[in-house]
This record gives structure tokens, C-alpha cells and sequence, in this order.
């Protein structure tokens, strides 16, 4: 059962991390130098890219009927197949399904800049695209948390995508089609890729707070 | 109730509210996952029970139980056709249990739904969602409104405006602060009571979420500002989950230990949240026995908010300048973006301008060719995306500035109201309804008055309208209309006669346009300078300019100082304390390094500006082009490669010097081919394989390989393993690279392996991608994996037995 109804964000405020930025590409705090016209530069490109996001996301909560050691059931027929997932949803009453984007633009911006031969630019709005749409999660997880704390509750510290341990990225399309992807603009392939790129599905539980 | 008697009655008293009622429905019986307010409607001598408990315990008001009688929320149990005869009859059900002994008040809530531009709920529509449950509750008899437990600014402004806009009745506005002090969407409590008490709200407050302790503060931080009384219905402590239910920490005892509190923190109206009962109620009509409640008596300010910002204007306030840059006049790509309905200038303008110290932004975008009141509300809903600065709505069409104030989260400026006859008489009563501030402009239908004593008149005049629709002084802020000096040169004294006069005489803030006055002059910005020197030692409050002029920007911060306006000169030091002195520079002299040095340097440096002259300028000294390429430009790139294995470099820098790399190889091969006969380049085919879609990864690599002195041959993504063996033979590849993200098509690289095998090809395969590693490349039969651009480079001389 949907304990309430999708909620949609077309405009998340989140500015990425720059230090998680710089730490994609590969910047070692300790180690890489650059003076200070490449900084101002590199701040400028991150601002940038920043712009050319358009971060949107959105969440549903749905009660969790079953839960077994190694699958959870929740909305009726619907199930999760990972030894994984029902360990992160041990101590659960709901599971809460987010997904994030920052849209094609920018996504189309980077594939320019690299085919014309600005792929040290490319590869900064890459970085702070990926960065910015899993910003958009956490900022949503924030969000979350603070509508589940009038009920004394709260998320699991951590959440997980399709597409990592036993869990099957396949369980994509069953989110993408639970969270109407297709409103923010998403699309799904046949191998359960989502595009624009530089978009995240994830999942957590909603436990009490002790 | 009308708002005069409710103004009256808390004057004299602390009204005392009810406390929870879905709990105590529960409580007698009310099934779990029901809709209460269907529920009520069948079961109402239940909710007669709870209420008439809650007036016995103390309660003069009780809330009509229609928390989620709104349409968005009746929608999710299929009732939203049902709307208005729930909460008609939810309203007389409540009106039957107070009888004379006390008030209902229409209880309206959140949609569950955000507002645009936020969330996906166009404004409108959520205004007419609360319109449909506010004729309801006006049809059941209710007393007055509470909007209650709103997170966001957005929606509270929207069901607000639907109350005002079905009744005269008094409306309170209660929202949601977490223990940070903000609402879920950022606002704080100032922001809150100014924007709320501006729109017409008839008292303001908080509800939910936290206990009496961290709704004490929000309660404190709005008490110095409010014009209207203040209500707090506070949590019985704090929440936690106990057997699956929502249980709260604090007795009712200690809840009414904190009742004295809230009266000196200047509580008009207070009741309890989640968590209370009748009991809770009674401690709190027990404990206000005896007092009155704090008078109201707001601190004199003007001031404007954005949803999440409140910047204060004044005498005793840093001169606030308002950013100009966002109009169309003489912006040609501006004037573009703006019909094409982007939005990258008009992001570029507004964070620029907040970075150089602008305190409010105007927006005009005003031009031919365009539906300015669309284009105006359309950008006024980005920038209260993008910026958290309050806004200057700068239109001369009334139609324009309704339209942008009704959507804008917050209490805007508008500029401007003059004494023309016609748009007096309009935008009066519009400011008034959104509770906006406005420059008065001293012009009316005969033009503009040369000499400030007849502009003093005309400010006397449209004052004197504003008082009728509830303006105050500091509600306005008079612009003192600069004129050109080239053109007359007393134009610039008069004005500054009514700066000062509003100063001193008049008692308002005031606001100039600076760059007007230097109209038609040379070096204009020193006379733009000056004279703002001068309006600020008349008194000035506002300018309104560009503040990437930093000559202006410094001459602001000091003129703050030396009037006592920047308290303890705390801005001025963050500001220019925190710049480097001015050092000489210690940049080695290019000048003194060779041409082959600073060759390698700009590579080095991924200087692809430079790079092409500096190699035409070798060859011109009489280099050969294989010298400038082996000594050069190889070593060059060698370097960086071992920068980047040190970590010194990163990917950005590490692609930058390839592409300056790219650049003076291309511009030196042609002579190349000249003089001597170099090695033939190996090729490589590069693909990310069948399925998969991601290509950035691998379109690197092609660079780097390229850079490399690699022939790529990139067939993009999505290529099945027949593609690329195909491709690869006719080719004549001595190498092919795949690509692969995710685990679902990470198996295509098998296929590939198989088929290059099964078809005899002796290329060897390379694999890189987020999910793959070297274990998978040996488990394949591939030949190496590469983590990463550079390493794949270095395979790929490897494989190709360069290394």
C-alpha cells in the first residue's frame, strides 16, 4: 500500500559539494597542485555547471507487508529480491523509493564539449552532474527525515541502488514505473539504463527512532 | 467573529486553543488508515465528546476537524467530489459541540502536495484546492481560519489568499519550524511573520514538529517584528515510535511549566500539537490565570523577504543596493534568451550580482516582442530557485506587477508607484492585497518636477493614498529621481534636497537609480561614485545599480563605516580584510625561457590558446618539426602522465595538457609527413558494447589515445560484438577497447572476446567501464583492463608493444 501519494520536486536547491566534485575527478588534497588562475577557472567551470542543472526528483512511501531474509514485499505484489536489501530493511516499517535527475542539458552540454575538443571542461560538468544528482538524494533524504521526525521516525543511514550487490538492475524498471519516472522526464531502456545519464534511483526504509 | 473583535479579545486575553484530535479520536474508536474527516462526518457525537472535553479543559477554540479536507488529500480516499459538504458538515458538527462556550475555527492544511516552481502543484490550482474547502467551512458556520502545519511559505501564501479572497474573516497562519529554526523549505520564523503579516494574516505562528523549548525560540524571534498577535501549539515533547505508535515524551505538568514562558515571549493565542489532551489544555488555563497578554509593540522597519531571506532597509541599516542588471535595455543576448524563454543570462546576472554585495535584485523585462507579464512571473519563479535575495519587481504595467507578486514566496518590492492618476488608482490597492513595499516615485501625469520642493508635494499626495489602503512610512521608499547633470546641472542637488528631506523631514527611506546622473559624461563611473558618496551623507537607504562596479561597492562599504551603519565595521573588514595586500608578483619571467621551453610549458600547463604560436614561432627560429615534437612536445606529455601517476595532477589537467598536446601536433604534422617517415600509428577500435548507452568514459579514453599518437576509431555506443569484430578487421585494428557501465551489459564484452576468437582476429582486447576490473577482464579471455583514461593509454602502448 502507498502510505500517501507521490511527492515531486521540479527545483531541488542543491549545490554539490565542491570537494566531492574535485574528489571524482580524481584531486587528492594532499597531493594534486594547481595555482591559483587554474583554481579560479575551475570554479568558474563548476559554477557552470552548476547552471545547466535542473534538478528534479522525486518520492513515495509504501508499507512494507513481508519481509524474509533474503526479499521484501510491499504495495500489494511487489517484491525485492535481495539478501541486501531485506538486511538494510530488517528493522523497516516502510520503504521509501526515491529517484533523482539533473535532466538532459547539461547531459548533452558534456557529449558537446568533449566531441569539440573541451573535454577537460566536459569532464568537470560530468563530475559535478553525477555529483549534483546524488546531492539531490541526499538533500531529499534530509527532507525526508525531517517529515518522518513528527512521527518519531527516520530513514536508514544508508540507502541502496538497483544495480549493486545482489540486488538486480533490473529492479530499475519496477521503480521507474512505481515513481512515474517518465513525469521528470526519464526514460528507461531495455537494459534498465535510465536516461538522462546522470539520474539515480534509490531505496531506504523508515524505522522508528529508538 | 470579525477581525476587530479578534483583534480585541487579544488584546485583552490569551486565547487558549485545543490539542490534538486525531489521537483522541483513536482513542474512542477510529480505525487506523480511515480518512477522519469521512470518519467524523459518520461518527460526529464522537468528535462532540473530544471537543466539548477540550472547551471543559480550558479551551476557547477548537479546530474544525478538517485537517485533511482539503481536495488534494480527500483525492487519496476518493472523496475530492465531496469537498465542500464535508467540511460544511465538519464545521457544524464542531459549531454543536462549542455552542456559545467557544469558537471553531476552519482548519486548513497542507495539500500534500509542493507548489510550483518547488514542487509540481501550479499555484493556482492549490489556491483553488483551499477556495473549495474554505466555502465549505464558510457554509458550516466557522468563526475564523487556522492554516496550520505548512512547510512551505508557497503553499501558506496560497491558502492565505484563497481565505481573503472567499471572506473577511480572521485568518491565522501557523507554520511548521524544525529545531534548526527553519521549515522544511528554509524559511525562518522573521521572514515568516513579515511575509504573513504583510499578505493580511490577523495573527501568525507555529505549530508541530518540536516541543515548547524550540518553539519558545521561533515564538521569540518573531515577537520584535510583529504587528499582529502571535499563536503557538507546541508538541508534547518529542516524538518517538513505541510498538508502531507515535508516542511523545513530555507529561502534562512539565508542558504547563513552560505557559508563563510563552506569554513573556508575547504568545497571543496557545494550544498543543501532537502528542496533548484536555489534560495538557487544562494546565495551560490553569497556568495563564493572572495574565495579561505582552502588548504589541514591533520594531519600526522596512524591510523586504524572499522565501528563506529577510534584508532590512533603513537609517540604521548598510545602504542596500539593488542589482540592475537583470533588464533587457542594451543586453541583445538577454533580450534573446528572454523570447526563447532560457534562463542562463538571467542566472549568470543574479549570482554574479549577489557575489558583488547586491542585497536585492530587480527584475525588468520589459521589451517588444514578448508577453512581459509571462516572461516577468516566469522569471520571478527561477530566481526564487536560484537566489535566496529578495526581489525588486520592476514593471509600469499594474498587470505585470500582479501578476509577479501573487506567485513571488515572500514580501517584494515594487518598482514603482508614481502620482499618475491611472496607476495610482491600480497599484495602491494591488500592493496593499500582497503587502508589498513600494518606491514612491515623485512624477505625476505632468511629468516630472525640476525643483524638489515640488516633488516634496507630490510625495505628501501619494502618501497620503497609500495611508487609505493601511501603508505605512516604512513601507515606502521615496526615489529621489536623478536627473542628467549634463543636461542641468542643479539636476543632482535637487535630488539630493529630497533625499535629505526624506531623511529628516519626512521620515522615509530613500532609493536612487544612480547611473542617470552621469548620462552623456566621460568616465562616468567617477561621477556614478561621487555622487552616491554624497546621497548617502544626505541619507540615503537604497541605490539601485550595478555592483560589479567595485570603485561603487567600496565606496558603499566605507560610507557604512563612517555613518555608523556597518556595526563595528565588521563587513567592511570581512569584505577588504580578507583581499591580499598587493605584493609584487613573483611569476617567473616567460620572456627569459627558450621557445622549446615554453613549448613544453604549455603543454605542461594544457595551454591550447598559446600552444600553435608558440610552435610557428620555433619553426620560424629554425627548428625542425621532429625536434619540436621529440624534445618538446613528447617529454611534455610524459611529464604530465607522471604528474597524473603522482596524483599531483588531476583528470581535468591531465585532459587539458593532452588537448594542448592534440593541438601543436596537429598544427606540426603536416610537416612531419615531410620530413621524414615516422612510425605508423597503431589503431584501435573503441566501442561501448551492445545495450549499453554511457559513452563519456570511453570518449575520453578515445582522447587520451588520440593524444597519444593512437589512430581511434570510435563506433560509439550501443554496437553489438559483430559491429565491432567486423569493424576492427576491415580496419586493420591491432587493438580493440570496450566499454561497459553497468552489470547488465558488461557480459556483451564476452561476447565480443568470442567472437573476435571464433573469427580468427588477432586484435588485442582492452575493457575498462565502472563495473568491470581486471578479474573480469581475465575471466573473459580479454588481454588488460585500464581503470582509467591514462592507465588505458598506457596499456594500449603495452598491447601494442610500445611500452
Amino acid at each position: 500500500m502507498c502510505v500517501s501519494t507521490l511527492k515531486f520536486f521540479e527545483n531541488i536547491p542543491v549545490v554539490p559539494d565542491k570537494n566531492m566534485v574535485l574528489t571524482r575527478l580524481g584531486y587528492k588534497k594532499t597531493k594534486t597542485v594547481f595555482d591559483d588562475t587554474y583554481r579560479v577557472k575551475l570554479d568558474e567551470q563548476i559554477k557552470q555547471g552548476i547552471g545547466l542543472c535542473n534538478t528534479k526528483a522525486v518520492f513515495g512511501r509504501y508499507k512494507i507487508e513481508e519481509w524474509q531474509n533474503d526479499a521484501i514485499s510491499f504495495s500489494k505484489d511487489k517484491v525485492f529480491k535481495s539478501e541486501s536489501v531485506a538486511k538494510l530493511l530488517k528493522n523497516s516499517l516502510e520503504v521509501v523509493l526515491m529517484a533523482s535527475t539533473v535532466g538532459k542539458n547539461i547531459t548533452e552540454i558534456i557529449s558537446d564539449e568533449i566531441k569539440n575538443g573541451n573535454a577537460s571542461f566536459g569532464v568537470v560538468l560530468d563530475s559535478v552532474a553525477s555529483q549534483t544528482a546524488d546531492g539531490a538524494l541526499d538533500w531529499m533524504v534530509d527532507f525526508i527525515n525531517k517529515l518522518l521526525r513528527r512521527e518519531g521516525k527516520k530513514l536508514t543511514s544508508k540507502r541502496y541502488s538497483p544495480g549493486y550487490g545482489d540486488f538486480p538492475l533490473l529492479n530499475q524498471k519496477e521503480i521507474y514505473n512505481i515513481l512515474n519516472l517518465n513525469k521528470l522526464d526519464i526514460e528507461i531502456t531495455d537494459r534498465y539504463m535510465l536516461v538522462p545519464e546522470k539520474s539515480v534511483i534509490a531505496i531506504a526504509g523508515i524505522e522508528g527512532i529508538e | 467573529m470579525n477581525k476587530l473583535e479578534f483583534r480585541k479579545y487579544l488584546k485583552e486575553n490569551i486565547m487558549v486553543l485545543d490539542g490534538a484530535t486525531g489521537t483522541e479520536l483513536q482513542k474512542r474508536g477510529m480505525p487506523s488508515g480511515v480518512c477522519p474527516e469521512k470518519w467524523v462526518s459518520e461518527n460526529p457525537e464522537v468528535l462532540i465528546n473530544v471537543q466539548r472535553e477540550y472547551i471543559k479543559a480550558g479551551s476557547k477554540v477548537v479546530y474544525s476537524c478538517t485537517f485533511g479536507g482539503n481536495g488534494g488529500k480527500l483525492s487519496e480516499f476518493g472523496l475530492g467530489h465531496e469537498v465542500f459538504e464535508i467540511n460544511k458538515k465538519l464545521a457544524q458538527i464542531s459549531k454543536e459541540a462549542v455552542l456559545d462556550n467557544g469558537f471553531v475555527a476552519g482548519d486548513i492544511a497542507p495539500t500534500g502536495h509542493f507548489i510550483a516552481p518547488f514542487g509540481n502543484m501550479p499555484f493556482e490550482k492549490a489556491v483553488d484546492i483551499f477556495k473549495e474547502q474554505v466555502k465549505g467551512l464558510l457554509a458550516g458556520g466557522v468563526d475564523f481560519f487556522v492554516i496550520e502545519t505548512m512547510v512551505d511559505i508557497q503553499e501558506a501564501r496560497a491558502a492565505l489568499l484563497a481565505v481573503k479572497e472567499c471572506c473577511d474573516l480572521p485568518v491565522c497562519v501557523s507554520m511548521t519550524f524544525d529545531e534548526s529554526g527553519r521549515t522544511l523549505t528554509g524559511t525562518d520564523p522573521v521572514t515568516a511573520i513579515i511575509t504573513f503579516q504583510s499578505l493580511g494574516a490577523d495573527a501568525v505562528g507555529c505549530n508541530c514538529s518540536t516541543g515548547p523549548e524550540d518553539m519558545l525560540k521561533v515564538i521569540k524571534a518573531m515577537k520584535p517584528y510583529a504587528k499582529v498577535p502571535l499563536l503557538a501549539k507546541p508538541n508534547a515533547g518529542l516524538p518517538r515510535l513505541i510498538d508502531g505508535k507515535t508516542c511523545f515524551d513530555m507529561g502534562e505538568d512539565e508542558f504547563g511549566s513552560y505557559v508563563k514562558e510563552f506569554i513573556d515571549a508575547g504568545v497571543n493565542l496557545l494550544g498543543g500539537c501532537c502528542g496533548t489532551s484536555p489534560l495538557y489544555i487544562e494546565q495551560i488555563k490553569n497556568n495563564i490565570k493572572g495574565f495579561k497578554p505582552k502588548a504589541i509593540e514591533p520594531k519600526i522597519i522596512s524591510c523586504v523577504t524572499s522565501s528563506r531571506k529577510t534584508v532590512y532597509i533603513g537609517a540604521n541599516e548598510p545602504v542596500a543596493v539593488v542589482g540592475e542588471r537583470i533588464n533587457p535595455t542594451g543586453k541583445k543576448k538577454l533580450q534573446e534568451e528572454l523570447k526563447e524563454g532560457k534562463t542562463s543570462q538571467i542566472r549568470t546576472f543574479a549570482n554574479e550580482q549577489i557575489e558583488k554585495g547586491a542585497a536585492i535584485l530587480d527584475v525588468n523585462v520589459g521589451m517588444p516582442g514578448i508577453d512581459e507579464k509571462e516572461t516577468m512571473v516566469n522569471t520571478v519563479q527561477f530566481l526564487t530557485t536560484t537566489v535566496d535575495a529578495p526581489l525588486c519587481l520592476d514593471s509600469s504595467s499594474p498587470e505585470v506587477l500582479e501578476g509577479a507578486l501573487r506567485i513571488y514566496p515572500g514580501r517584494a518590492l515594487i518598482n514603482s508607484i508614481s502620482a499618475e492618476k491611472t496607476k495610482l488608482e491600480k497599484l495602491l490597492p494591488i500592493a496593499s492585497k500582497y503587502g508589498a513595499m513600494f518606491i514612491l516615485l515623485p512624477l505625476n501625469d505632468e511629468g516630472v518636477p525640476q525643483r524638489a520642493e515640488d516633488r516634496f508635494k507630490i510625495i505628501e499626495d501619494v502618501y497620503e493614498e497609500a495611508v487609505k489602503y493601511g501603508f505605512s512610512k516604512e513601507d515606502i521608499v521615496v526615489d529621489g529621481l536623478v536627473m542628467t547633470v549634463s543636461s542641468d546641472q542643479n539636476a543632482a542637488i535637487e535630488t539630493l534636497k529630497v533625499i535629505k528631506w526624506c531623511s529628516d523631514i519626512f521620515k522615509t527611506g530613500s532609493i536612487v537609480g544612480l547611473s542617470n546622473v552621469s548620462f552623456g559624461l566621460p568616465e562616468r563611473s567617477w561621477v556614478n561614485t561621487a555622487f552616491l558618496a554624497m546621497a548617502i551623507g544626505n541619507g540615503l537607504t537604497m541605490a539601485i545599480s550595478n555592483p560589479s562596479s567595485e570603485i561603487l561597492m567600496s565606496i558603499k562599504m566605507a560610507s557604512d563605516v563612517l555613518t555608523g551603519k556597518d556595526k563595528n565595521s565588521i563587513k567592511y573588514i570581512e569584505h577588504f580584510g580578507a583581499k591580499k595586500s598587493d605584493k609584487p608578483a613573483t611569476v617567473k619571467n616567460v620572456i627569459e625561457l627558450s621557445t622549446e621551453e615554453r613549448i613544453y610549458d604549455a603543454v605542461v600547463k594544457g595551454d591550447t590558446e598559446n600552444i600553435k604560436n608558440l610552435i610557428d614561432t620555433g619553426l620560424k627560429e629554425g627548428r625542425e618539426a621532429s625536434f619540436i615534437v621529440d624534445k618538446c612536445l613528447i617529454p611534455a606529455i610524459t611529464r604530465v602522465g607522471d604528474l597524473y601517476d603522482k596524483k599531483e595532477y588531476f583528470l581535468p589537467q591531465l585532459i587539458q595538457s593532452a588537448e594542448a598536446m592534440k593541438e601543436g601536433f596537429n598544427f606540426v604534422e603536416p610537416l612531419l609527413l615531410k620530413e621524414d617517415t615516422r612510425e605508423e600509428k597503431v589503431r584501435i577500435v573503441l566501442a561501448t558494447v551492445k545495450g549499453d548507452i554511457h559513452d563519456i568514459g570511453k570518449n575520453i579514453v578515445g582522447l587520451m589515445l588520440k593524444n597519444y599518437g593512437f589512430d581511434v576509431v570510435d563506433l560509439g555506443k550501443d554496437v553489438s560484438a559483430q559491429e565491432i569484430v567486423k569493424n576492427a578487421r576491415e580496419k586493420n585494428a591491432r587493438i580493440i577497447g570496450l566499454s561497459a557501465l553497468m552489470t547488465t551489459t558488461m557480459i556483451e564484452m564476452k561476447e565480443v572476446v568470442k567472437v573476435a576468437k571464433k573469427e580468427g582476429l588477432d586484435a588485442k582486447i582492452m575493457i575498462g567501464g565502472a563495473v568491470v576490473d581486471s578479474a573480469y577482464a581475465k575471466e573473459i579471455g580479454a588481454d588488460g583492463y585500464s581503470e582509467d583514461a591514462y592507465s588505458a593509454v598506457k596499456l594500449a602502448n603495452k598491447l601494442a608493444g610500445r611500452a
